[in-house]
């Protein structure tokens, strides 16, 4: 079909469509401005083309005749890297996005929608989630680990890095993200659909700066896998005790591919992990503290993981017999409490480790020494994993406004070095 | 165990549970060590209850101010060193300096903040006498989040000059809300350059921590590239995760706010 070019017309052709001169109005009041407004056009007409928006600005790739366009875009939509905040309002899925997580009303729909561009999609960072995203980041990993402090006070470090990663690390909130309905489309642009998380298949984007420094060491970390030290992590390294990347050679390894892989996968829950974050930024930004921490616990410390199937021990009665000394209890004696099948295919011995009088752990293993390492193992669990309770006080809850008088927090002393 | 030389431990023990059925204490008594008993229910007799008295009556110093002895081991070490010189390490053992060093950090009455036992483990390292006394690594990554989040607030929170921000190559208009504005500082400000661990460390020196600090540096004639700066780092955002779970958040942020940001004229 032969596409007419409207910026060819000549002014007066244009003026003489009907409406390019009121005539339905007051004449009175209209027809000076009226015929300013005309002769203005008919100056401007010698001078330059009016903006009045071509098909070609319209065009998406697809027949219009044939597919009517669902909602009228703005001009030259397909050429911006995201949709234009106005379109926020007019999104369906970003409204019913925002009453399923019952998100305050202070927080508007075009923020919601800035909270699904991923800086891989747009790198205008007054337009993607970046922002957003640092200071979601920042509250999650408090509010989960103060809870963890409080609630597990003697865990182990490495322990409690991993715990970390399983609450707040970036496969956990991506399905926390999934969770929530949330879809992503199949590449940016200025067309999509406002709810439809926004990230790119074809460039990583740049990640979140969290603290963390380059350490001296890194070239030999990474090429011959040398073990970073545990107590360093807390300044240099990342708040899952992972080293900090810092040159984006890394990131752009792997050349553009057409089918989903472990590397666009990868992509994927970074970008579904950033949008959690955001989201919770964005909650913390329009309505507050208390909000965002009430967010937190009901989406992401809501769910559960056993802490106990995270332990893994070198040698469990030596951290034991070390754990009795440290703590002045009699030496760890283990007795065997029974036994069935000594002599058989599958015996079972069930095996008690004693301080004194007071058993420490017991366990059933099929021979004496795989029952005494589990006793022992169970001994430790129950040292790391102490509880104060369930429904701990938390030092955050001292922000609110008529909070109970804090009592102190149990601070423990620090785990046995098991190497 | 070279305690009793004329008859061994074994002996002893079995002597004792014979004679009397006994409990730990009696028991630990004879061979002359202190010990605890992991369940908090009485004594049974009266021969233990004199037993926890006296053993109570031993253990009067505290713990950090001493390794325990069972976690010690043989006294001399097969391990040949390189330079045994690097093997000799100073740490400080008098209270009132640590106070002093709290008292400068925290302002007036800032040794009064924390219990004695925290206020050791908070400057302890886990270099310190192979790990044994504790150490302030969970402290530390606690402390961390927070100097990380209340860094972040202020960021937002502190008024900035409004300057023209930079054209967007495709002539977009960014959607206003005073909200957003305020996260959007953090595009010309950010946590890691406020905070940075250079910064720190030169605050925690400013203060007096390296005199303070116990830890067992890899070379003691060159204590930077033993890892200073790292030992200041976690000694300092230790101090703060302590205060956390002492005093709660309110009061650490009042501190990090104050007696942190101020400081490094955030």
């Amino acid at each position: 079909m032969k596409r007419l070019r409207v910026d060819r017309w000549t002014g007066q052709l244009l003026l003489a469509r009907p409406g390019a001169c009121p005539a339905s109005t007051p004449r009175t009041a209209l027809r000076p401005a009226a015929a300013s407004r005309c002769a203005a056009v008919r100056t401007r007409s010698t001078r330059a083309m009016p903006e009045i928006p071509t098909d070609e600005d319209y065009a998406d790739g697809t027949d219009h005749t044939r597919f009517p366009p669902l909602e009228k875009l703005p001009p030259r939509a397909t050429s911006l890297p995201s949709p234009p905040p106005e379109r926020a309002l007019q999104s369906a899925k970003l409204a019913a996005l925002h009453a399923r997580l019952s998100l305050p009303e202070k927080l508007p729909l075009q923020t919601l929608a800035r909270a699904l561009v991923d800086n891989s999609a747009d790198e205008n960072p007054l337009f993607n989630n970046t922002n957003l995203a640092f200071v979601g980041q920042s509250l999650i990993h408090y509010h989960v680990a103060e809870w963890l402090m409080c609630r597990y006070p003697r865990l182990p470090m490495e322990i409690l890095y991993a715990a970390m990663k399983g609450y707040a690390g970036p496969a956990a909130l991506h399905h926390v993200a999934r969770s929530w309905g949330l879809e992503h489309a199949a590449a940016p642009g200025g067309e999509v659909d406002p709810g439809l998380l926004q990230f790119s298949l074809h460039k990583p984007g740049n990640a979140i700066v969290t603290l963390g420094y380059k350490r001296a060491e890194a070239e030999g970390l990474q090429k011959y896998k040398w073990r970073h030290g545990i107590s360093s992590r807390v300044v240099f390294d990342d708040d899952f005790g992972q080293v900090v990347e810092t040159d984006k050679a890394t990131q752009l390894r792997r050349a553009d591919t057409e089918y989903g892989n472990e590397y666009t996968r990868s992509l994927a829950e970074k970008a579904y992990a950033n949008c959690a974050r955001a989201v919770v930024g964005a909650i913390y930004a329009h309505a507050g503290r208390e909000p965002a921490k009430a967010f937190i616990r009901s989406h992401i410390l809501s769910r559960t993981l056993d802490l106990s199937a995270l332990f893994s021990f070198k040698k469990p009665t030596r951290e034991l017999a070390l754990l009795c000394a440290r703590e002045d209890f009699e030496f760890p004696i283990a007795r065997l409490l029974s036994e069935t099948g000594r002599l058989s295919r599958t015996p079972v011995f069930v095996v008690g480790i004693f301080s004194g009088k007071d058993k420490l752990g017991e366990a059933a293993g099929p021979s004496l020494e795989v029952a005494r390492n589990k006793a022992a193992m169970n001994a430790l669990k129950s040292w790391y994993l102490y509880s104060p309770g369930e429904h701990v006080r938390v030092p955050s809850d001292m922000l609110a406004e008529d909070a109970q008088p804090w009592t102190p927090a149990y601070i423990d002393m620090g785990e046995i070095i098991g190497r | 165990m070279t305690l009793h030389p004329s008859r061994s431990v074994a002996s002893a023990t079995c002597k004792a549970l014979r004679r009397y059925n006994a409990s730990a204490q009696s028991v630990a008594c004879r061979l002359g060590q202190p010990v605890r008993q992991l369940s908090t229910s009485l004594a049974r007799n009266s021969e233990a209850a004199e037993a926890v008295e006296s053993a109570t009556e031993q253990q009067v110093r505290p713990r950090w101010s001493y390794t325990p002895e069972r976690m010690k081991g043989p006294g001399f070490s097969i391990n040949v060193v390189k330079d045994r010189s690097r093997t000799v390490w100073h740490n400080n053992e008098d209270p009132a300096k640590l106070d002093a060093m709290y008292n400068r950090l925290l302002g007036s009455k800032g040794d009064r903040m924390l219990p004695d036992e925290i206020k050791w483990l908070a400057i302890t390292h886990k270099s310190f006498d192979q790990g044994r006394r504790g150490f302030n690594t969970r402290l530390a990554y606690f402390g961390r989040l927070i100097v990380s989040l209340e860094t972040t607030r202020h960021i937002i929170v502190a008024p900035v000059t409004a300057r023209d921000p930079p054209r967007d190559p495709f002539g977009r208009e960014p959607f206003q809300h005073s909200a957003l504005a305020n996260i959007d500082k953090l595009n010309t400000r950010q946590p890691i350059d406020v905070v940075s661990k250079e910064k720190l460390a030169k605050l925690a020196v400013d203060v007096g921590l390296p005199e303070v600090v116990r830890w067992k540096p890899r070379m003691p004639e060159n204590l930077d590239a033993s890892g200073m700066t790292v030992v200041l780092n976690t000694a300092l955002f230790a101090i703060i995760g302590a205060i956390s779970l002492q005093h709660g958040a309110e009061v650490a942020q009042q501190v990090v706010r104050e007696k942190i940001l101020r400081r490094l004229g955030a």
